[in-house]
């Protein structure tokens, strides 16, 4: 991962780089991150951190993560790669609702109402998940005080840039300008 | 002037030991024991020490230095959020304990960001309840240089402060650690242990400094005496809160009720005095916990001598 560090603390903004590699360590989530910028001016005071993910592993179908087995009135989904368990129980519930999905056991779950056929073109996509976590990461970086928030999005790069009371024009611009570097990057 | 000291041994003779602290002017001012092994911890003047070593070498003991004991220490966070909680105000606090004060940590309602962060009346006055205060502070130079300090400004008992950039000095410390700052795992590495043991050394010296300014205007009983009474109490000896009892420098903590104990805590008699006429008491800014201020042997005269006059 590379981190760049800008802004007119550098000390201090060294030290919140270290915090931030260290929260990622914590989380487990340090390769997720393919370049980090984070622009840091206490005395406005504005707080950019600007993160460029990876390309998140291919999603995956049900079938490779789970045995299917056509019973009577449903489906037996057992889960044979259990890292994909919480996801797969996440995305049967969403689909047909917890009415119909009944788990038996850790990695047993019957789907009713269903055949395998079913759940042929259903796939697991870990990317929002990992989005999620990343996000994480970044609220727990982000000093408490600086409540004003302003986000740029685009599909692998995030930027957040943070401040006290408000902000001025050129400073959401500055950020944005950080967010277009990371895009370009 | 006292010193504080824990005695780690055995319960064998353990009499005699109690004794001697007592015949040299000394105080116990507690006992753990577990089986037949037993903590006391005890004040004794300093120049008697040899006579306490050559005890303790004679019980098979050790004695530990415990220059915190007898204190109660509060360290302050600018708020309990995760992004200042738990690291490195729980390893401060715990390295203080370790010193044998007692300590509290605080977090304030509005202590985050720059120009909002700030201290109001109420978190003052339970501030300056104790005998000394840490405060922890966070990475930005200017941030600390210009505003956090207000935090502390108006704190009336000695204040310890810690942050992450290097100053010479900040205002209205008596003592500066930096080096430390926000930290999101715990302060185990060399380095940031031997900060930590700064801390405990700035503190210890502002604590030995209080207790030397006492001894100039010595208090009239020492606060181990007057919680040797309180420890006689049923409400004190029921109590479930841990330490219901705590020392300070210059008084006591006790934790029961003011208004239902105010009375029975000042008919106390020491020496052949009520407890009202030589301390201040009062009820604490901590729920349920009465306050008591030892007054100075000249205080207690001048007091006499006015009543006497009357």
């Amino acid at each position: 991962m590379e981190m760049i560090v800008e802004g007119t603390d550098k000390e201090g903004a060294e030290t919140y780089a270290q915090i931030f590699e260290r929260i990622l360590l914590e989380m487990g989530i340090t390769t997720v991150l393919e370049r980090v910028h984070l622009l840091i001016r206490p005395e406005d005071p504005l707080f950019v951190i600007s993160v460029r993910m990876r390309k998140a592993a291919g999603a995956r179908s049900v079938h490779e993560v789970a045995n299917l087995e056509d019973m009577e009135g449903g489906v037996m989904v057992s889960i044979t790669d259990e890292n994909y368990a919480p996801r797969l129980l996440a995305l049967l519930w969403k689909t047909y609702g917890r009415d119909r999905v009944e788990q038996l056991t850790r990695y047993e779950v019957f789907v009713s109402g269903v055949t395998r056929m079913d759940f042929w073109e259903m796939k697991i996509d870990p990317e929002e998940e990992l989005r999620a976590q990343v996000l994480d990461a970044i609220w727990k970086l982000v000093p408490e005080g600086l409540k004003i928030r302003h986000t740029f999005s685009s599909s692998d790069v995030l930027t957040i840039a943070n401040t006290e009371h408000g902000f001025e024009a050129d400073w959401l611009k500055k950020a944005e300008e950080v967010h277009h570097k990371m895009e370009a990057a | 002037m006292y010193q504080v000291l824990m005695f780690d041994g055995g319960v064998y003779k353990i009499n005699e030991f109690y004794e001697l602290i007592e015949d040299i002017g000394g105080f116990v001012v507690q006992k753990t024991q577990i089986q037949v092994q037993i903590l006391v911890t005890f004040a004794i003047p300093e120049e008697d020490r040899p006579i306490i070593e050559a005890k303790a070498r004679e019980l098979g003991g050790k004695l530990l230095d415990v220059p915190l004991a007898g204190t109660e220490i509060v360290v302050v966070g600018p708020t309990l959020g995760r992004h200042h909680m738990p690291h490195p105000i729980c390893d401060i606090a715990e390295t203080l304990r370790r010193y044998g004060a007692i300590t509290v940590v605080m977090g304030l309602a509005r202590g985050k960001g720059k120009q909002t962060a700030q201290i109001n009346a109420e978190e003052k006055a339970i501030i300056n309840e104790y005998d000394a205060a840490v405060f922890v502070v966070g990475n930005f130079r200017e941030c600390v240089e210009k505003h956090k300090y207000k935090l502390w400004q108006d704190i009336e008992v000695p204040v310890v402060a810690t942050c992450g950039p290097e100053f010479s000095s900040l205002p209205y410390c008596e003592a500066l650690v930096c080096g430390i700052g926000r930290k999101v795992e715990r302060m185990r590495r060399a380095e940031e242990i031997q900060k930590l043991e700064e801390v405990a050394s700035k503190v210890q010296k502002i604590i030995t400094d209080r207790r030397r300014d006492i001894e100039l205007d010595p208090l009239f009983v020492h606060p181990a005496e007057i919680k040797d009474r309180l420890d006689e109490l049923e409400a004190i000896q029921e109590n479930l809160r841990p330490a219901p009892v705590v020392l300070h420098v210059d008084g006591v903590r006790a934790k029961v009720p003011y208004d239902k104990f105010k009375d029975k805590i000042a008919d106390l008699e020491i020496y052949g005095r009520k407890l009202r006429e030589i301390a201040t008491i009062s009820p604490s800014r901590m729920e349920g916990s009465i306050l008591m201020k030892i007054k100075t042997r000249s205080q207690v005269e001048s007091e006499d001598r006015s009543r006497a006059k009357d």
